[in-house]
């Protein structure tokens, strides 16, 4: 009975696995024979998914952005003379007590000169003459991860001015106000704009693939009609959306991984800075299988929900 | 097999499409329900597979009322119930022989070795042996028509239904399809055949079920002798 079969499924094994196989079968003929508007839905969920995974891909690199600069939440300590060692030591373990502190960093006035120096390579001549009495010695520190906020550094500061010999205190304190505020406000937004996005999908892709059930509403109805169960009418069209949707999650990501390297060696040309070098990443490994599944659950929950109406009506 | 009791079915609430039916056709029966269009001859039998539900009285298959049957027992009704439609719907993207495969696969039953001997065996019994593989598209009225009588025959039924059966066919096509179902009656079926075409109800002697306006007329039930 080969011939025959070429283009369709059949049955080819009683009970489940020939059915299981069945259905697959009948779900891959489908797409095949109604490629344009499969092509369509798989192109719709594509974009949608694309929309909202470049919308991650910039809030990722936010996020990492953000997790670099706290980093460079720092208070210094300056004093106008150089300590002696023990007086060093003494503070240093007195600053290293204060809850919060990661690490205390001594820069002696040689050291500060060294650097200075450093930051004018080939124009040392300006420096020519100029000692290390000039600079003051300081004791830089950072602030341990959950202690960057403007809360956390105003209590710091408190408890760092108590200690007796302590100089004077320099931190970016307006700067760091501001940066975690602006942090606050892209969580909000971005939580909200997803979940937007997410509604628009849901809808649009459901109504596609209304669309393409109800340009097959005859075989449902026939199908219905010669005692095909409700699981065995719904089951293709359900395998149909899982695939749909897995495609066009897919497809998302690659489109996503293209326009990300094409910005990545690009963007040096029109930006202030070089995007390679300050390592803009791409969507981590869990992210990239959540834009897949939810591909995969769109299309599945689309068909579903487009289902439900028409077989509802067809099976009376 | 078929039992009609007082059944009154209204599509909309001033529009009666069927009013007090009762009549019931015996096991191995052969039936022609007929009357004129708009008569209700194909609402009455879209009550028997369970497409329509009556809005009052009762519609028995078998014993079972048809209205009860919930939507996961439906299926199991319609697998006893081969019904051939006026407009053949069949299913264009597909082949004769995958048209006429539908109904035993959606049962689920048999290899593919057996669904293929059982749809070719029904199909040589057609003549449409040598069409296996045409679409519906290309073949003649008559053809469809064998095609879709397969599909409803291939998992031998114990009643077929057939709307209008013979309504674009000429004579030597309508005696063709006649035979069909006198040969699937002989085998056991019970066969309700809608028509309002006289010839072919003349052909044929058996029990005549005659609507009006949705109503048994008052001369419901006569054979085709009378008829004349």
């Amino acid at each position: 009975m080969k011939t025959f079969n070429k283009k369709r499924a059949t049955i080819s094994a009683p009970g489940a696995q020939g059915r299981v196989r069945y259905f697959w079968g009948l779900a891959l003929t489908n797409i095949r024979q109604n490629f344009f508007v499969n092509l369509v839905t798989i192109g719709t969920i594509t974009l949608a998914l694309l929309i909202v995974s470049l919308f991650l891909l910039v809030y990722v690199n936010l996020e990492n952005a953000a997790e670099n600069w706290s980093e460079k939440v720092q208070v210094t300590v300056y004093f106008d003379k150089e300590l002696a060692p023990q007086e060093q030591t003494d503070l240093k373990n007195r600053i290293q007590d204060i809850q919060g502190t990661a690490k205390v960093y001594w820069v002696s006035r040689d050291d500060a000169l060294k650097r200075f120096k450093g930051r004018l390579k080939g124009q040392e001549t300006l420096l020519e003459g100029v000692r290390a009495e000039v600079l003051p010695a300081s004791f830089e520190i950072t602030l341990k991860k959950n202690n960057r906020n403007t809360l956390a550094v105003d209590t710091y500061i408190g408890k760092l001015k108590g200690i007796p010999g302590i100089g004077e205190i320099q931190y970016g304190e307006e700067w760091v106000r501001r940066f975690n505020t602006f942090l606050s406000f892209m969580r909000i937004v971005g939580g909200l704009l997803g979940v937007f996005l997410v509604l628009a999908v849901v809808f649009i892709v459901s109504n596609t693939i209304q669309l393409t059930v109800y340009a097959r509403r005859d075989e449902l109805e026939i199908m219905s009609l010669v005692g095909a169960t409700r699981l065995f009418i719904k089951m293709p069209y359900l395998l149909e959306g899982l695939i749909q949707g897995i495609a066009g999650g897919i497809l998302a990501i690659l489109l996503l991984l293209s326009v990300h390297f094409l910005f990545l060696h690009n963007a040096g040309n029109f930006l202030t800075f070089n995007p390679v070098t300050s390592g803009l990443a791409f969507l981590p490994p869990e992210y990239i299988a959540g834009i897949i599944t939810s591909g995969a659950l769109l299309g599945f929950l689309g068909s579903l929900a487009a289902l439900r109406r028409f077989i509802n009506e067809i099976t009376g | 097999m078929i039992q009609f009791h007082n059944v009154f079915l209204a599509y909309q609430k001033d529009a009666t499409a069927l009013q007090n039916i009762s009549f019931s056709v015996a096991k191995g029966e052969f039936v022609f329900l007929t009357g004129p269009s708009g008569a209700g001859k194909t609402t009455l039998l879209r009550l028997i597979y369970g497409a329509l539900n009556p809005s009052k009285g009762q519609v028995l298959i078998d014993g079972q009322n048809v209205s009860r049957l919930n939507k996961s027992q439906l299926p199991y009704l319609r697998r006893t119930i081969g019904v051939v439609f006026q407009d053949f719907k069949l299913l264009q993207n597909r082949t004769v022989f995958e048209n006429v495969a539908v109904t035993l696969e959606v049962q689920g039953g048999g290899s593919r070795a057996d669904i293929g001997k059982r749809v070719m065996h029904i199909l040589r019994q057609m003549g449409m042996e040598n069409k296996i593989h045409l679409t519906p598209q290309r073949l003649s009225g008559g053809e469809q028509q064998r095609v879709s009588l397969a599909r409803a025959l291939v998992n031998e039924p114990k009643i077929l239904l057939a709307d209008e059966p013979t309504g674009n066919l000429d004579d030597a096509n309508k005696m063709q399809i006649l035979n069909i179902f006198k040969e699937a009656n002989v085998k056991g079926t019970t066969v309700v055949v809608a028509t309002h075409d006289r010839r072919l109800i003349e052909n044929a002697h058996y029990r005549i079920i005659r609507l009006l306006n949705g109503q048994l007329a008052d001369n419901a039930e006569s054979r085709n002798e009378d008829f004349q």
